[in-house]
């Protein structure tokens, strides 16, 4: 089954067409770049998968749910269940520390302290940020933070990553490091990735790339045909 | 060609003109809180001013104003008197004219308000036409015209009232009305009611006008006058001949041992005293204000954030930081103009319900006042349309500096964190602070001309002491946010709410200070409060050991002079039951121009149940003979601790007090508390009294009841056989005495309540300011799954966390101001010396409500940031 299926989604900012028709999906563990110029309408389809913004019409499952059926809060319970982002300026909470940034998800799911700190320092080993654990945003390096935002985007243990220009703020050799991080983590615990860049780096790592324009997806490829 | 439009305007026009319209609701809250400030302001003020203006002479109103006033410093004047005068001033030009003012009570009113019944001369004022000429309030103001005088002449019944005394006792003319005059009841004719003129001072609703012999007969004051009013001819020569006429009229109060003064000097003379009363209100007053200028910088602030995306790209298309910086100076400017208009509307509005309960207070502990109708003059208006527009704009100056540091294009990305006093982050100007408050408070008072008493060092020990805390507020975030953390662990909106305050902004800091500050000066008042009431309390416990308390009505009144006659006291005490009696009778006295009491008592013969006074310096006898004691001339006396304040007398000190009978020697033999009242009191033997003033009426008395009888029983037979007395069982004086005390407090309670809410207000708006400048991180939590309740929730436990900390900074600097208030203003302002009390439970009440509105108002500002905009989700 896949994990994120999207069928003949359509969306209207006022009178102008922003997604006429976009059809896609990712199985557990595929990792797809989505690419084309500013307008093409990447952000409202990454929006809509989210569960942020609604489509006017068709539909989007996550891992079988299908997201019409839900409403704000529903969407909400799902993100912290499902899905998780990763954003171009990391956005990382500046008044937690590295670990409560990534701990601060699973308290909103509930779990209890025991199983979250084990939970936390296990993903802070895996992001190599041990050392830094009890630093704040600002005392962190831009490739640091990155770091911090895969592992608290990781700690929920999602189905889907959404990732907003992930490398986009960061110099190349950082960059290349957060790509392999993100590729590692995506086949080490199955997690499909969906990737919004300009950069053609990105699809290294991407099983296909959907080049949008228009609203539409102008031609998908698989990395591996 | 055009003018090219000057970029200040264009700003202005483009940028906050829209902004307002925009944000309509935030910008009426705003003037609507500045308001509030300057309307408490100026109803306090104007409050003051109409309890102040009410007091006079009585007969100003139907008269008019006379030049000077004679009148002896203890008890009344003998007519002849007035022979003298004349004989003095050969021919000179000066109208004399007698007044006698009497208190009464109206007979059938379950709660007789005191009534002031005045004889007037009204054939002499007939006859001195030329020197009422000219006056607003002469002969014909008032109606006091030839035709309807003539009913009043030499009647004992005839009385003249105004429209006043018509609306509160429903009385019309040609009617009777039965007045309660030394203990006896008499019924009063209204011959005819004087109007209300606009050029003339309102008639006050308890003034009876009467003639002068009218009065004399029916209050049993024969030949004897309270003053004599003396008036110089208006025309060409009234300056010299008002200075030729002082000369005299000097010289012939030297003479005579009289006081000689104008009305002004004795209006101010009178009015000072509550001075002090009058200053903490207006104090208490002008900290809902400085809350109120506090929220204008708070909201500024918040709008400069808000717009600081729009002011970055104002500063990369070339705006100058200085013209960024006059928009926003010239936005607090119109807003503090336009809350400043609206307050002075709102501050009529809320004087005209404050003056009865100010006035009230006045006419309890100081004088006799009227509530006369608010007047809101040129200089009040202009005062606070001065007062409120520069302090919005020196409320605006940091949020103005803030928003000119915007750096171009940069804030439009990563925005910024800002605002506040960057002097609030250093703890140690905190401690300079508070050692330099302590040291203060050592300053001795400053004493003005007048003789009033202005606690310079109790008022600048509590700015710095306000100001410490501001500073010092900072130390305590980490504590609470650590609570918070702990108590919190297993909650996100918890561990979030708690990062917030672990290394807190300018802003989170501004906020505490701002809460600390209102929450310390109303809970310091608190405290000045419950030590007050403790005090009291104890007081009235040990000082009414008596059954029952015998008075005439009006006791509550500081200037009662109603009496209990010798045959009713005397019939009193022979009634079945009664084992015996404390007598006091109060006479008013000038000492130095200054007023106090002589008092003059004579214990019950038992020496365990008579008057057992409260010592603060006890004389060696305390026996119910001890003040019957007389060498050498020179009479045992008790003194009270405002008597011992305002003379400086101490125990073994020698001093006189004028008496009819002139000056006598009175030894201090002991200081006892007094908390009914700020006038001293000396208190001597009332056998001595009785001879000085040829007077064996009483103005109250303590009864003590014989083994095995109810006091109810007697209370009962006093009750019927002398209806027009009060009298009151111990318990029933003791409940009484605390209402009178809690009413006094009524204004004080409801100033600390607007400040308290004004904080939280304050609160709400500096966390919208918070929220909307961590938009991008609701942002965050959204896109982790937070909702948009839990967002609300965050805001709450920070708001909780917020108002913890202003709360528990508050709270400490209240001990401290409170022990300003108790040790060094209230002694050096009052005379009073109070125990310190903590009110525990006011202070649980206060941080419920203040924690519980915190609570609520930042939930709601979380709630309504925590709705997120798709479009702003992902990729911005």
């Amino acid at each position: 089954m896949n994990v994120l299926q999207v069928s003949r989604l359509t969306k209207s900012y006022g009178t102008t067409p922003v997604l006429q028709g976009v059809s896609l999906s990712l199985a557990p563990g595929e990792r797809a770049a989505l690419m084309g110029p500013s307008g093409s309408g990447k952000s409202t389809l990454l929006n809509c998968v989210g569960g942020i913004d609604r489509p006017d019409d068709g539909e989007i499952e996550i891992d079988g749910e299908k997201l019409s059926q839900f409403d704000e809060e529903g969407l909400c319970r799902l993100r912290r269940r499902k899905v998780s982002t990763v954003f171009q300026f990391f956005h990382l909470l500046p008044t937690l520390t590295a670990s409560e940034n990534i701990e601060f998800p699973l308290q909103l799911t509930g779990m209890a302290e025991k199983d979250r700190l084990s939970r936390v320092a296990e993903l802070i080993e895996e992001v190599g940020l041990v050392h830094r654990a009890g630093a704040l945003p600002d005392e962190l390096s831009g490739g640091e933070m990155q770091r911090v935002a895969i592992a608290r985007a990781l700690s929920i243990r999602p189905r889907l990553i959404l990732a907003d220009e992930p490398t986009g703020n960061l110099d190349s050799a950082t960059g290349e490091a957060i790509l392999d991080l993100l590729q590692r983590v995506s086949e080490s615990h199955e997690i499909a990735m969906l990737i919004v860049t300009h950069s053609p780096d990105v699809t290294r790592i991407c099983d296909q790339t959907f080049k949008m324009r228009d609203g539409l997806i102008a031609s998908g490829e698989n990395d591996d045909e | 060609m055009t003018s090219e439009p000057r970029t200040g305007r264009l700003i202005w026009s483009r940028m906050i003109w829209r902004y307002w319209l925009k944000e309509a609701k935030l910008t009426a809250m705003l003037v609507g809180i500045l308001a509030l400030g300057i309307a408490v302001f100026l109803s306090v003020r104007l409050a003051n001013k109409a309890a102040v203006t009410g007091f006079g002479l009585f007969t100003e109103s139907i008269v008019g104003q006379s030049d000077f006033i004679l009148r002896s410093p203890a008890g009344k004047l003998d007519e002849r008197i007035l022979l003298e005068i004349r004989k003095a001033t050969g021919s000179a030009p000066l109208g004399i004219f007698p007044v006698l003012e009497v208190t009464g009570a109206i007979a059938d009113d379950p709660e007789p308000g005191l009534l002031r019944l005045v004889g007037v001369d009204l054939v002499g004022l007939q006859n001195a036409a030329q020197y009422l000429e000219g006056e607003s309030a002469g002969s014909g103001g008032n109606g006091l015209n030839g035709e309807s005088t003539n009913q009043l002449l030499g009647s004992s019944r005839a009385v003249f009232v105004g429209q006043g005394f018509v609306g509160k006792t429903g009385v019309a003319a040609g009617e009777t009305v039965s007045v309660t005059v030394s203990d006896r009841v008499r019924e009063l004719v209204i011959e005819a009611v004087l109007p209300d003129s606009p050029n003339v001072a309102a008639v006050p609703a308890n003034l009876v006008l009467m003639d002068l012999p009218g009065l004399q007969a029916l209050s049993g004051e024969a030949e004897k006058i309270s003053r004599v009013e003396l008036r110089i001819p208006p025309g060409a020569d009234a300056a010299a001949n008002r200075e030729s006429g002082f000369a005299l009229l000097t010289a012939f109060a030297e003479a005579n041992d009289l006081i000689l003064e104008t009305p002004e000097e004795q209006k101010s003379s009178v009015t000072q005293m509550s001075a002090a009363f009058r200053l903490n209100l207006t104090i208490l007053s002008g900290l809902a204000l400085l809350v109120g200028v506090y929220l204008i910088m708070q909201a500024m602030e918040a709008s400069v954030v808000k717009r600081r995306a729009e002011i970055a790209v104002m500063r990369s298309l070339g705006v100058t930081p200085a013209e960024i910086k006059r928009a926003w100076i010239l936005e607090a400017l119109l807003l503090g103009f336009a809350g400043s208009v609206l307050g002075i509307v709102l501050g009529r509005i809320l004087a005209m319900g404050m003056v009865g309960a100010i006035a009230g207070t006045v006419n309890t502990l100081y004088y006799e006042t009227t509530t006369t109708a608010v007047t809101l003059g040129g200089w009040e208006v202009l005062f606070c349309l001065v007062f409120g527009t520069v302090a919005s704009v020196l409320a605006g100056w940091i949020p103005a500096r803030d928003a000119a540091a915007t750096p171009p294009a940069q804030a439009m990305r990563h925005g910024a964190r800002s605002g506040g006093l960057k002097v609030l982050r250093f703890w140690p100007v905190g401690i300079v602070l508070f050692i330099a408050g302590i040291a203060a408070a050592a300053l001795p008072p400053w004493e003005r001309a007048s003789g009033s008493v202005v606690s310079v060092g109790g008022y600048l020990s509590s700015i710095l002491l306000v100001l410490s805390s501001s500073v010092l507020i900072g130390l305590l975030f980490r504590p609470v946010s650590r609570l918070l953390g702990r108590v919190g662990k297993r909650s996100a909106p918890f561990r979030y709410a708690a990062s917030q305050l672990r290394k807190p902004g300018g802003r989170h800091r501004l906020t505490a200070a701002g809460l600390a500050a209102a929450i310390g000066m109303s809970a310091a008042m608190a405290i000045l409060v419950a030590s007050f009431e403790t005090t009291l309390t104890s007081w009235i416990q040990q000082l009414l050991k008596a059954d029952l308390y015998v008075s005439a009505p009006g006791i509550s009144s500081v200037t009662n002079e109603n009496t209990i006659s010798s045959s009713t006291w005397k019939a009193i005490d022979s009634i079945d039951g009664v084992a015996g009696m404390d007598r006091l009778r109060r006479y008013p006295v000038s000492i130095d121009g200054t007023r106090a009491f002589l008092g003059g008592a004579d214990y019950n013969q038992d020496s365990e149940r008579h008057l057992q006074l409260i010592w603060l310096d006890p004389p060696e006898d305390r026996g119910p003979d001890a003040l019957e004691k007389i060498s050498g001339g020179v009479i045992s006396g008790w003194i009270s601790e405002p008597f011992q304040r305002i003379f400086g007398v101490g125990k073994g000190d020698l001093f006189t007090v004028p008496t009819p009978q002139g000056a006598k020697e009175i030894r201090c033999e002991g200081v006892y508390a007094e908390y009914g009242g700020e006038t001293g009191t000396v208190m001597v033997s009332r056998k001595f009294t009785s001879e000085w003033f040829s007077d064996d009426r009483i103005t109250q008395m303590s009864v003590y009841v014989s083994e095995g009888i109810d006091p109810e029983v007697v209370l009962s037979e006093i009750e019927s056989q002398f209806p027009t007395l009060v009298a009151r069982t111990n318990a029933r004086l003791r409940e009484e005495s605390l209402r009178i005390f809690h009413q006094t407090f009524a204004v004080t309670y409801a100033l600390e309540a607007i400040a308290v809410l004004i904080a939280v207000a304050g609160l709400g708006l500096a966390l919208a300011g918070l929220l909307l400048e961590r938009r991008r991180e609701l942002i965050t939590l959204k896109s982790l799954g937070a909702t948009r309740r839990e967002i609300a929730a965050a805001a709450m436990w920070e708001g909780v966390g917020l108002s913890i900390v202003g709360l528990s900074g508050g709270i400490l600097l209240s001990f401290a101001l409170g022990w300003v208030l108790i040790h060094v203003i209230n002694p050096q302002s009052f005379g009073w010396t109070l125990t310190y009390q903590i009110p525990w439970g006011a202070f649980a009440f206060l941080i419920g409500v203040t924690i519980l509105c915190a609570a609520v108002v930042a939930s709601a500002v979380g709630y309504r940031n925590g709705e997120v905009r798709s479009d702003r989700i992902v990729g911005r």
